[in-house]
């Protein structure tokens, strides 16, 4: 009952985003998974929770469509699983009428839009492309994060330490003096963070600071 | 004989004549010495005259003794006759006098006027007057008031009839003012002195006219109370086929009264619907000759229809025949009191089920929700693998298929609640009660979810048909699982469980329980649950349990709740099987 089909069209391409289904009502999630298909979307659906959880999920910008109303593990014990195991999806719940605690602490929870049942077609689809969108934009996040990450990590621990200085404002005499070597060795160093970073220019490298959150280590006296 | 010789010598008239003869004698001899001296021849016829003569006077008075003997005897036996039928008279007079006087009858003899001219003794005591207080004194005097005319007139009629007995039955006063019945016979007659006077015999007839007045006054106690209690009753002789009725079962069958009831007349007023069935039991009750018990409807000729109920006893008499004595009760008021009784049970059920589906709205409204997002949700998927450039027909064709399917189920949905809302009441028919079962859970899925309550149905399989009304059975379990619910809504320390079994108990009966693990039930309470009006919750209307019980009782069923032995109660009906012989 909760085979996971995907649009014969769609199996083409590996990076498209797939869209999440998990109800225990089958002609729903079943009716979801056709209107998902007939505008070209990949869809997976599940009964529960748990069998969402225990399904493999490719890296690729998705949305979980969730009903509110769950047997056993309830959609917004779910949505806090999901977040102590760390997948951040965005989550579009469905509901029935007069749920209104429930919305408010799904929003809280970070649900990114709320549908009443029955909704109307383009609504689902207008949710599910926004969210998707908003799925692919902080994939692009993390991955330009982690790349910095990785460039970061190639870093010796002096040239890691004069990136910090650098960024935090300090000219390279006071970097020299500070630390206790050569103004010149400073400049090498310098040009080897540039370009293991990947850097154009200093501002650049302010701003990968900042994301990489480095704080400079309060002066030594 | 001397004796009658000596009567003979002395009688008067012996010596008359004796005499005469001697006369005779003398003269003749007197006239011979003294008269002309007679030639002899002639002296000789005088002497044989004289001798002649006295022989002659012999012989006469010889015969006149004889006769005047004989007329003395005569005389002295008629005497003495005389005497005898005189005291014969007297003895018979005083026999009949004390007779008169003391026989157990009252006579009274009494003028054309009224006024009496004798009582006897025993008349006179018997209304506690001496007889010379009645006699001369009008006979009214011993009448009430009232009764005098008829009195007058009865009077009246025997001396217009002279010599013709009358009898009547009429009161008297007693001198002390009691009442005596007495039946009087009477009759005219002319005396010979051409006075009319009536002859009267009362004989006291209180003893009778009150036994006859205690049994009428019986027979109206009994009239009345059959009136009262609109119970006639029959006799029905097997061998003659001679029914009686009592005044009331005339009544109740609308006939008037007559002396001879033919069965046909019982036929002709059932209810024709009923015929068949009445016509068996007397079909049966003929041919066993064993006690009877029926109930059917009359329909009387101005259309009206009446419930009775007849039951009948049979006895055997004497002679082996069977006659049966039975009662026909007019039923019909107590039939109607129930039915209205049934409407507003009905009615008060209504009210209950639309509450407790109001209370369940939501849920409802999700569970009619869900199909409908599929509908829609496949509606648009159809329409835009329609308008594809090359139009996918297979897959528009499957997303219409799960729009029927999904438009009958949220159908069926509203059509359950449709049921449960309806007001009528189905007529009881053969039911699963699984399938009633899973009705009702079909509708409280969305509530015991929203309750964080899981179900565990054990449903015994293959049960027998019980005989019921599908809506109300429903609205029991339905009571009996939000119930359930309710009562587990405090509960937080242990899973909120609820079970429901079914289960064939012999062949007799099925039984429902309905199981929770919640607040339990006070023992003290145990039975108030199921009165009208009581509530342990702050919101309830009190009216559920109470329902619930008249449903399954009007189902020949019991429904009853005791606590677990863990936590929680169990609420358990059981419903007698309906076996196939058994018309609904």
């Amino acid at each position: 009952m909760t085979g996971r089909s995907t649009s014969p069209r769609n199996t083409a391409s590996q990076d498209e985003p797939i869209i999440y289904v998990v109800d225990d009502d089958a002609s729903v999630r079943e009716a979801l998974r056709n209107l998902f298909r007939s505008v070209g979307l990949r869809v997976e659906v599940f009964g529960s929770g748990s069998e969402f959880l225990d399904s493999r999920h490719p890296d690729v910008a998705g949305c979980l469509i969730l009903d509110i109303r769950l047997p056993r593990l309830s959609g917004l014990d779910f949505q806090v699983e999901l977040a102590k195991t760390g997948i951040h999806i965005p989550i579009i719940f469905m509901t029935g009428h007069g749920d209104i605690p429930m919305t408010v602490r799904a929003m809280k929870a970070g649900a990114v839009d709320f549908l009443t049942k029955p909704f109307r077609d383009q609504d689902m689809l207008d949710a599910v492309t926004a969210a998707i969108e908003r799925d692919r934009t902080s994939r692009n996040e993390a991955r330009i994060l982690a790349d910095l990450h990785a460039h970061f990590a190639t870093l010796t621990a002096r040239e890691r330490e004069i990136m910090t200085l650098v960024t935090s404002g300090l000219m390279n005499k006071q970097i020299a003096a500070e630390i206790g070597i050569a103004e010149i060795t400073v400049k090498i160093h310098r040009g080897q963070i540039m370009r293991k970073m990947a850097a154009k220019s200093l501002a650049d490298l302010v701003k990968m600071a900042q994301a990489l959150d480095l704080q400079r280590a309060a002066p030594r006296q | 004989m001397r004796n009658l010789n000596l009567k003979f010598l002395r009688s008067a008239e012996q010596s008359l004549l004796g005499g005469m003869a001697l006369a005779s004698l003398t003269a003749a001899c007197i006239w011979l010495v003294l008269g002309p001296a007679p030639e002899i021849a002639d002296y000789l016829i005088a002497v044989v005259l004289l001798f002649a003569l006295f022989l002659a006077s012999l012989i006469v008075m010889h015969l006149v003794g004889n006769s005047r003997r004989e007329m003395e005897a005569a005389l002295v036996s008629r005497a003495s006759a005389e005497l005898q039928a005189i005291q014969a008279l007297r003895a018979s007079e005083a026999q009949w006098k004390e007779v008169f006087e003391h026989n157990p009858v009252m006579y009274f003899m009494v003028d054309a006027d009224g006024i009496v001219l004798s009582v006897n003794t025993f008349g006179a005591a018997q209304l506690g007057y001496r007889v010379d207080e009645l006699r001369g004194q009008s006979v009214l005097k011993v009448f009430f008031e009232a009764d005098r005319d008829a009195v007058r007139q009865s009077v009246e009629i025997c001396l217009a009839n002279i010599g013709q007995p009358h009898n009547w039955e009429i009161r008297k006063v007693r001198k002390d003012g009691s009442t005596l019945w007495v039946r009087e016979n009477a009759k005219a007659v002319r005396r010979q002195d051409n006075r009319l006077i009536v002859l009267v015999a009362c004989e006291d007839i209180t003893e009778r006219k009150e036994a006859e007045n205690a049994l009428r006054q019986s027979g109206n106690y009994l009239a009345e109370a059959q009136r009262l209690s609109r119970t006639g009753s029959f006799g029905w002789r097997l061998v003659t086929g001679e029914i009686i009725w009592s005044d009331e079962t005339f009544r109740i069958f609308g006939y008037d009264k007559a002396p001879s009831v033919a069965l046909d007349m019982v036929i002709q007023r059932i209810h024709p619907d009923d015929r068949a069935g009445a016509q068996q039991t007397i079909d049966q009750a003929s041919s066993d000759g064993k006690d009877f018990d029926h109930e059917y409807r009359l329909l009387m000729p101005d259309g009206t229809v009446k419930y009775v109920h007849a039951t009948a006893h049979a006895v055997t008499d004497a002679s082996g025949s069977i006659e049966f004595v039975g009662a026909v009760t007019d039923v019909t008021a107590r039939r109607q009191a129930e039915e209205k009784l049934q409407q507003a049970q009905a009615e008060l059920a209504h009210v209950t089920r639309v509450t407790a589906l109001g209370e369940l709205a939501a849920s409802i409204a999700h569970e009619v929700n869900q199909p409908l997002a599929a509908v829609v949700a496949n509606a648009a998927a159809a329409q835009r693998w329609l308008n594809r450039d090359t139009p996918d027909l297979q897959e528009a064709r499957s997303a219409l298929l799960s729009i029927v399917d999904d438009g009958n189920r949220a159908g069926e949905v509203i059509q359950r609640v449709r049921g449960l809302v309806s007001k009528n009441t189905d007529p009881k028919v053969p039911l699963d009660t699984n399938e009633i079962v899973n009705e009702v859970i079909a509708l409280l899925h969305r509530e015991l979810f929203s309750h964080r309550i899981s179900l565990r149905t054990e449903l015994a399989p293959a049960l027998g048909p019980v005989l019921g009304d599908r809506i109300q059975l429903q609205q029991v379990i339905l009571n009996l699982i939000i119930n359930g619910i309710e009562a587990m809504q405090p509960v937080t320390d242990r899973p909120r469980e609820l079970v429901i079994r079914t289960q064939q108990e012999d062949t007799h009966q099925i039984l429902v329980a309905v199981t929770d693990c919640g607040v339990g039930l006070a023992t003290e309470n145990a039975n108030r649950v199921f009165d009208a009006f009581f509530s342990t919750k702050s919101g309830g209307m009190g009216m559920g349990l109470s329902i619930c019980r008249s449903i399954v009782e009007s189902h020949g069923g019991r429904l009853s709740a005791c606590g677990n032995g863990g936590p929680g109660a169990t609420f358990q009906f059981g419903l007698p099987m309906h076996l196939e012989d058994q018309t609904p």
